[in-house]
C-alpha cells in the first residue's frame, strides 16, 4: 500500500539480537592467571585465579571453551526466582514480571556452553522455556482495549526478544488504528479469549489508557 | 483497458516469494504501454472536438470529462508500470548483497535487458563507494562468532598436528579447537560440536 | 518491583559507557529504528576505524611477542566484533538511502545528513535508477507523461516520490527521566517519560528528542 512503512529494515535478526546480548555483563570465575585486558568495548581484568571479575558474556563464554574459568550463574537464574518469575506470569495475564532485556540469549548462551556451571540445570532450562511459553502467548493473544486515539503505549517489562516480535505487529497495527481513527475500527478487532466488554477511551488524556501487548494478527474467525 | 492489465502485473509480482521474482513479463508489459498511447490519443481527439465547439478553456463539457478519464487512465496505468519496474529494481538490488557480483542463471534469465545492465551499473556504484571508504560492506555480513569451537571426538582419530602444536584426538575426548581447523573433520562425521 | 537491570545503564549493556563501540552500537539501533535517515557520525566513525586498526595491529604484536593464543584471540574477537558494528551502521545508512532515492536526493536538508561518500552513492543510485527508468517506461509513454517524479506536466509537485513515513511508530527509552513531554502539536497528548521504561511513540513526536541525544531508540 502507498506510504506504508516496510518494517524489513528495522527488524534485528536471531543473530543480530544474540550479538547485542553478548556484551551484556556477566560474572566469572578465573582459573587462571591473565593480564588485564584493553578492549575496544572496555577494560577487564587483571584476571587472578578464584578471584571473580565482571565481563562481557562473549568473553565469559570465549573463556570458558577454552577452559579459563567457570561462570557465575546470574541470580535472577536460580530456580528459585524463575519459579516465583513463572507464577506470577502465570497468575497476572496482563503483566510482564521484570526480567532482564536479554534474558532469552542470555540464558541460551550459559545453557549451551556452561551447563556444568549452572545448579540444577535441568530444572532451570525448563523454568526458562515455560516463562517463555507464558509469555508469548500472552504477546500474541492480548488485545486489549485499544482507544482509536492512543498515541503512545508503555510496554512494561518486555524483553528484547518479546520487542523484536511485536515490533513488525507494532508498527502496522497502531499506523492502520492511527490512520483510520475511529472507535468503529476498535470494535472489529477483537480476540475471543477476552470477555471483557470493549471500553473506547474518550476521555481527556493522558496518553496511556493501559498497558497492552501485542495487536494479534489473528482476527478472530 | 482502464488499468486492469497494469494491475495484472503487480500482481504477478506480489504473489512471489519475498526477496525473489518472476521472469519480466514483457508481452503484458507492451500491452499496457500500447494502452497508454490509446489513451493518448483519445485525449488529444477529445480535446480537439472541445476546440472545435469554441468554449471557453475553462468550460467543463463531456469532452473535458471524458479527456480527464483518459489522463486519469494514463497516470494509473504509468504509476503501475513504474511500481512494477521500481518494485523489480529494488529485488535486484538486493542481489548484489544477497548473492554476490556473479547472478546465477536462473536468476538472470528473469531479467530483461535494462534489468541486466542496471543490476552491473549498481555493483559499480557500490564497488565506488567501496573504494571511496575503504570499506568492504559486501563482507562481514552477519555477527562474528568465537573463532574457537569445543568438539567432541567421535571416532578414534589419534595424533593430529594443528599448525604449532599437536592434539591427541582420542575418543569421546573434549577440545577445543579452531573453527576452520574442525570443520573438515567436523564434515567427515568424526568429530562434533559440543554444546551441553 | 525490582529492577534487574545492571546499574548504571540503560540496557544493561556492559559496554564502558561513552565508548566509541557503545556509540556505535546505538547509532546502529537508532539509525535502524528510525523512517528517515539520521546525520551521519563523521567523527565517531572515523575514530572507531582509527581504533580498530590499532587494535588489529596490536594483536598482531602480541602474536609475535609469543602472547597465548587465548589473549590474541580475544583482542581479534573485540576488533571483529566493533568492526561488524561499524559496517552494519553504514550498511544499513545505504539501504536506508536506496529505500529513498529520490526524496533524499532532492530535499537538501536531508541530504546534508549524509557523508561526503554517501552523497557521491545517492547521486550515482539515482543516475542509473532514472536510466533504467526511461529505458524501461517513461520514454514509452506519451509525451507529458515522462517525469521520473511527477505523474504528468500537469503535477504540481513530486507526486511520484515516496517520502519516509515520520508518523512510524518506534520503540525506545530515555536516558534520563525527561518528565512530562508533549507528543503532539494541539497540546492534548501529554506522557511522563520516565527513564528506563520501553515505550512506542509515533517517530515524529520525539524526533527532537533523537536528536538531542536524550532518547535511545531500541
Amino acid at each position: 500500500m502507498a506510504g506504508q512503512s516496510d518494517p524489513s529494515l528495522s527488524i534485528f535478526s536471531a543473530p543480530e539480537v544474540e550479538f547485542l546480548a553478548e556484551d551484556e555483563m556477566i560474572e566469572i570465575v578465573p582459573n587462571i592467571r591473565m593480564d588485564a585486558l584493553n578492549l575496544l568495548c572496555g577494560d577487564f581484568g587483571p584476571f587472578l585465579p578464584q578471584i571473580a571479575c565482571k565481563v562481557p558474556l562473549w568473553l565469559a563464554v570465549a573463556l570458558k571453551k577454552r577452559g579459563k574459568c567457570s561462570i557465575r550463574t546470574p541470580d535472577w537464574m536460580s530456580v528459585e526466582k524463575l519459579t516465583q518469575v513463572l507464577e506470577a506470569e502465570r497468575e497476572s495475564p496482563r503483566e510482564f514480571q521484570p526480567l532482564p532485556f536479554h534474558y532469552v540469549e542470555i540464558s541460551r548462551l550459559l545453557l549451551d556452553h556452561a551447563h556444568d556451571d549452572i545448579p540444577e540445570v535441568y530444572m532451570v532450562r525448563s523454568l526458562i522455556e515455560d516463562i517463555r511459553n507464558v509469555r508469548f502467548h500472552k504477546v500474541e493473544s492480548g488485545l486489549e482495549t485499544i482507544s482509536g486515539r492512543t498515541h503512545a503505549v508503555k510496554l512494561k517489562n518486555l524483553s528484547a526478544m518479546e520487542v523484536n516480535i511485536v515490533r513488525p505487529f507494532m508498527v502496522r497495527v497502531l499506523q492502520a488504528f492511527y490512520k483510520h481513527d475511529s472507535p468503529e475500527m476498535v470494535q472489529q478487532v477483537d480476540t475471543s479469549a477476552n470477555k471483557r466488554p470493549q471500553v473506547v477511551d474518550r476521555g481527556p488524556r493522558p496518553a496511556f489508557g493501559k498497558i497492552w501487548y501485542i495487536a494479534t494478527a489473528h482476527r478472530t474467525p | 483497458m482502464y488499468a486492469r492489465r497494469a494491475a495484472q502485473l503487480l500482481q504477478e509480482l506480489s504473489t512471489c516469494d519475498e526477496g525473489q521474482l518472476p521472469p519480466y513479463n514483457s508481452d503484458k508489459f507492451d500491452q499496457v504501454i500500447r494502452e497508454c498511447e490509446e489513451h493518448s490519443k483519445q485525449f488529444q481527439s477529445l480535446i480537439r472536438e472541445k476546440n472545435e465547439k469554441n468554449l471557453d478553456i475553462e468550460a467543463k463539457n463531456e469532452d473535458h470529462y471524458g479527456s480527464f478519464i483518459h489522463h486519469l487512465s494514463l497516470i494509473r496505468n504509468k504509476r503501475c508500470l513504474m511500481a512494477y519496474v521500481y518494485k523489480r529494481a529494488e529485488v535486484i538490488q538486493s542481489y548484489r548483497w544477497k548473492v554476490g557480483r556473479v547472478l546465477p542463471k536462473e536468476i538472470h534469465d528473469k531479467l530483461n535487458f535494462s534489468e541486466q545492465e542496471y543490476f552491473k551499473n549498481h555493483c559499480a556504484v557500490i564497488d565506488s563507494y567501496t573504494k571511496d571508504l575503504d570499506l568492504d560492506l559486501t563482507v562481514d555480513v552477519i555477527p562474528p562468532k568465537d573463532p574457537y569451537i569445543r568438539v567432541r571426538v567421535l571416532s578414534e582419530i589419534g595424533e593430529v598436528s594443528l599448525g604449532d602444536h599437536s592434539v591427541s584426538l582420542s575418543k569421546d575426548s573434549l577440545h577445543s579447537l579452531r573453527r576452520t581447523d574442525a570443520e573438515p573433520v567436523i564434515s567427515q562425521g568424526l568429530m562434533e560440536e559440543f554444546m551441553e | 518491583m525490582e529492577s534487574w537491570e545492571e546499574e548504571g545503564s540503560v540496557s544493561g549493556s556492559g559496554l564502558g559507557a561513552g565508548t566509541d563501540v557503545e556509540l556505535v552500537r546505538q547509532a546502529w539501533r537508532n539509525e535502524k529504528a528510525a523512517p528517515e535517515i539520521l546525520p551521519f557520525e563523521e567523527a565517531l566513525v572515523r575514530r572507531l576505524r582509527e581504533q580498530i586498526q590499532l587494535q588489529e595491529e596490536r594483536a598482531e604484536e602480541l602474536k609475535s611477542e609469543g602472547m597465548e593464543d587465548v589473549v590474541v584471540s580475544l583482542h581479534h574477537m573485540d576488533s571483529d566484533r566493533a568492526l561488524f558494528l561499524l559496517k552494519s551502521y553504514l550498511r544499513l545508512r545505504l539501504h536506508k538511502i536506496e529505500k529513498h532515492l529520490f526524496f533524499y536526493s532532492s530535499h537538501t536538508h536531508l541530504f546534508a545528513r549524509l557523508s561526503p561518500e554517501e552523497q557521491l552513492f545517492c547521486n550515482s543510485c539515482v543516475d542509473i535508477m532514472t536510466q533504467h527508468l526511461k529505458q524501461s517506461v517513461l520514454n514509452k509513454l506519451p509525451q507529458h507523461y515522462q517525469s521520473v517524479t511527477r505523474q504528468s506536466t500537469s503535477s504540481e509537485d513530486d507526486d511520484m516520490v515516496d517520502s519516509p513515513q515520520l508518523d512510524t511508530f518506534v520503540f525506545c527509552k530515555t536516558k534520563t527521566d525527561v518528565g512530562a513531554f508533549q507528543l503532539d502539536d494541539t497540546g492534548e497528548e501529554i506522557v511522563d517519560l520516565v527513564v528506563d521504561d520501553l515505550y512506542v511513540l509515533r517517530y515524529k513526536s520525539i524526533r527532537g528528542l533523537v536528536e538531542s541525544g536524550q532518547i535511545n531508540l531500541i
